[in-house]
């Protein structure tokens, strides 16, 4: 009996010894150490706001700026849809979450939303009819954002056109849809404080992090998830899968995170979403460059960088080093990959904008060479590339690649997705027919 | 205003920079010679050549090449590579319908030039990406071994 009673008491304590460990694991910038103050004490020139190229410009146009650095649009539109109205589908393990109305439409939209409401639902997770917000929207990153800037972003989507548009509900299954329940993730996983500068570090680094943490949420997709789905910021930054896709290790780590980039080519993979010799982003990562991070000013890029060039190495053992050298010009050189039909397929529908080096002739977004998708021996991106295509904003106006989803089986599919990475990166994948059917259920649309 | 160099000649097109190549060369330059098969980079009806390479031309925006050579089915002919396959394909009555077939001649025309002597996978990997509902391929295979004899 006494025994028994230890057992108890032991399992009990690891028990609570576990959810101590995920409840107070570190925030996303404990990383840093130092001691942060609160943006009013601090000194150096003010991390919120916009640049000064707009210090003094309209409320409106300050805050599509900042919309735009907080990425906004890309959850609330859905595809062909009217800018900001929501309805786009987040497949969750739970069911499936819209993302809501943001246009001031009075009955759909926010329209009847205070400036408190509008600071409730982005800081605290609380819409105004007090109902609880999922963290799918990332208040636990934009808590972090300054009043400010959080009203500057509402006063552009009130001079926004009203689309009446309702947001159909989700399809979470008990106990996943008492909304109620988040009070207590909030408690436990929302900080609910405004961005704290550091001093010890420079207003560029300052102005990084704001930027990275409190508008852009790199972490929401590039951060795992603990148990309750809240960042596990041990692995800061260190990757993840999000919306079917795999949001890379953007940490320093020289293998598998951005470590050996140098700072030209990090910038120019923000800011364009290509960099020469590291690939093109597609999927989320090019909706976020496209929607948001191409509109940044040059030295917002800069300070993406410089804050970046902080985040703590970790390692993502599933991903090689890439290879950073282009495939054999000749079809014949190169792997021998197990089924004949990912070379057909890749000759017939690939080869023609691709090449076989992998090096395009014509459009520098359609070169794989050290591209991080085909260095990925999972294969997952390059499997969703070729289910839903890639559309990409480029200098000279959209870059296309179609969508393949349609045309091509699963095991064909997996098939040239297996031949893509084999000839093309690192290490080759070994994709089946049974994991492109699951991931192409997991994409947003 | 883009500056584009095709077949041996600078023409100043005023199109936007997102207009597909074979649009300008279809209705801007009236050089229809080049056909819209798919619109997706699917069928290769639209094939040109860029520095000598093949490409399709449908989703190629026209800012993206500028100041590259572009060759059509237009002047073909005048290269090497381009004669050769011209004469097999007139030698052996490769075209049926012949809708798809000067997207099919850049292709055989810019293989040869890279790979004189192809084998039956070379001609594979080439020429997998032009499409003919026609059915010629058997011919089209025979013209390209003929054109490369002849070299």
């Amino acid at each position: 009996m006494k025994k028994l009673l230890i057992v108890l008491i032991l399992l009990v304590l690891a028990g609570a010894a576990f959810a101590g460990w995920i409840v107070f694991g570190p925030g996303p910038l404990d990383f840093t150490g130092g001691s942060p103050v609160a943006l009013a004490d601090y000194k150096g020139p003010d991390p919120s706001g916009v640049p000064a190229s707009l210090k003094t410009a309209s409320p409106v146009a300050r805050g599509e700026y900042l919309a735009r650095a907080a990425d906004c649009e890309a959850c609330h539109t859905v595809k062909g849809g009217a800018s900001f109205a929501g309805g786009l589908a987040f497949k969750l393990p739970f069911g499936t979450l819209y993302a809501p109305n943001i246009t001031p439409d009075r009955e759909t939209g926010i329209g009847n939303w205070s400036d408190a409401d509008f600071l409730n639902a982005v800081h605290k997770g609380i819409a105004r009819d007090g109902t609880r917000l999922y963290p799918a929207f990332p208040y636990a990153a934009y808590t972090m954002m300054s009043d400010a800037d959080a009203l500057a972003i509402k006063a552009f989507l009130f001079s926004l056109p009203a689309v009446h548009a309702p947001t159909p509900p989700n399809t979470f299954a008990f106990p996943f849809n008492q909304r109620w329940l988040m009070v207590f993730w909030s408690a436990f996983f929302n900080a609910d404080h405004r961005f704290m500068p550091h001093p010890d570090r420079s207003p560029e680094w300052n102005r990084g992090a704001y930027l990275a943490e409190a508008m852009a949420h790199c972490g929401d997709c590039h951060t795992p998830r603990n148990l309750m789905q809240a960042l596990d910021n041990r692995r800061k930054f260190a990757g993840a899968v999000a919306s079917g896709w795999k949001a890379y290790d953007i940490t320093q780590d020289k293998e598998s995170g951005i470590g050996g980039w140098g700072d030209d080519s990090l910038a120019a993979f923000l800011a364009t979403g290509h960099a020469q010799g590291y690939g093109t982003a597609s999927g989320p990562m090019g909706e976020a460059v496209d929607k948001s991070l191409m509109h940044l000013v040059p030295q917002d890029i800069k300070a993406l960088v410089a804050y970046l060039r902080t985040v703590p190495a970790v390692s993502d053992p599933a991903l090689p080093a890439p290879k950073t050298a282009p495939a054999p010009a000749s079809h014949r050189e190169g792997v021998a990959v197990a089924d004949a039909r990912g070379k057909a397929i890749f000759a017939g529908a690939c080869a023609g904008c691709h090449g076989w080096t992998g090096q395009s002739p014509v459009l520098t977004y359609a070169t794989f060479t050290g591209g991080r998708a085909v260095n990925d021996p999972g294969a997952r991106n390059v499997a969703q590339a070729i289910v839903w295509g890639v559309t990409r904003e480029g200098a000279n106006g959209p870059v296309v690649m179609p969508a393949f989803g349609q045309a091509y089986s699963d095991v064909e599919i997996a098939a040239v997705a297996n031949y893509v990475t084999a000839r093309f990166g690192a290490a080759p994948s070994s994709l089946t027919a049974r994991q492109v059917a699951q991931i192409r259920q997991q994409a947003a649309q | 205003m883009i500056p584009l160099e095709i077949n041996g000649q600078t023409h100043q097109v005023e199109v936007s920079a997102d207009t597909p190549l074979l649009w300008v060369l279809r209705d801007v330059l009236g050089l229809t010679g080049t056909k819209f098969g798919c619109g997706i980079a699917q069928c290769g009806a639209c094939t040109v050549h860029v520095d000598g390479q093949a490409v399709r031309s449908c989703l190629l925006p026209a800012g993206a090449i500028k100041g590259r050579k572009i060759t059509t089915i237009e002047a073909v002919g005048a290269t090497p590579a381009g004669a050769k396959v011209q004469k097999a394909w007139l030698d052996l009555e490769v075209i049926q319908c012949g809708y798809c077939q000067s997207g099919q001649i850049m292709s055989a025309a810019a293989l040869l030039a890279s790979t004189p002597h192809p084998d039956d996978s070379d001609i594979d990997a080439a020429m997998a990406g032009n499409i003919c509902r026609c059915g010629t391929y058997v011919r089209i295979r025979a013209a390209i071994k003929k054109a490369a004899g002849a070299a």
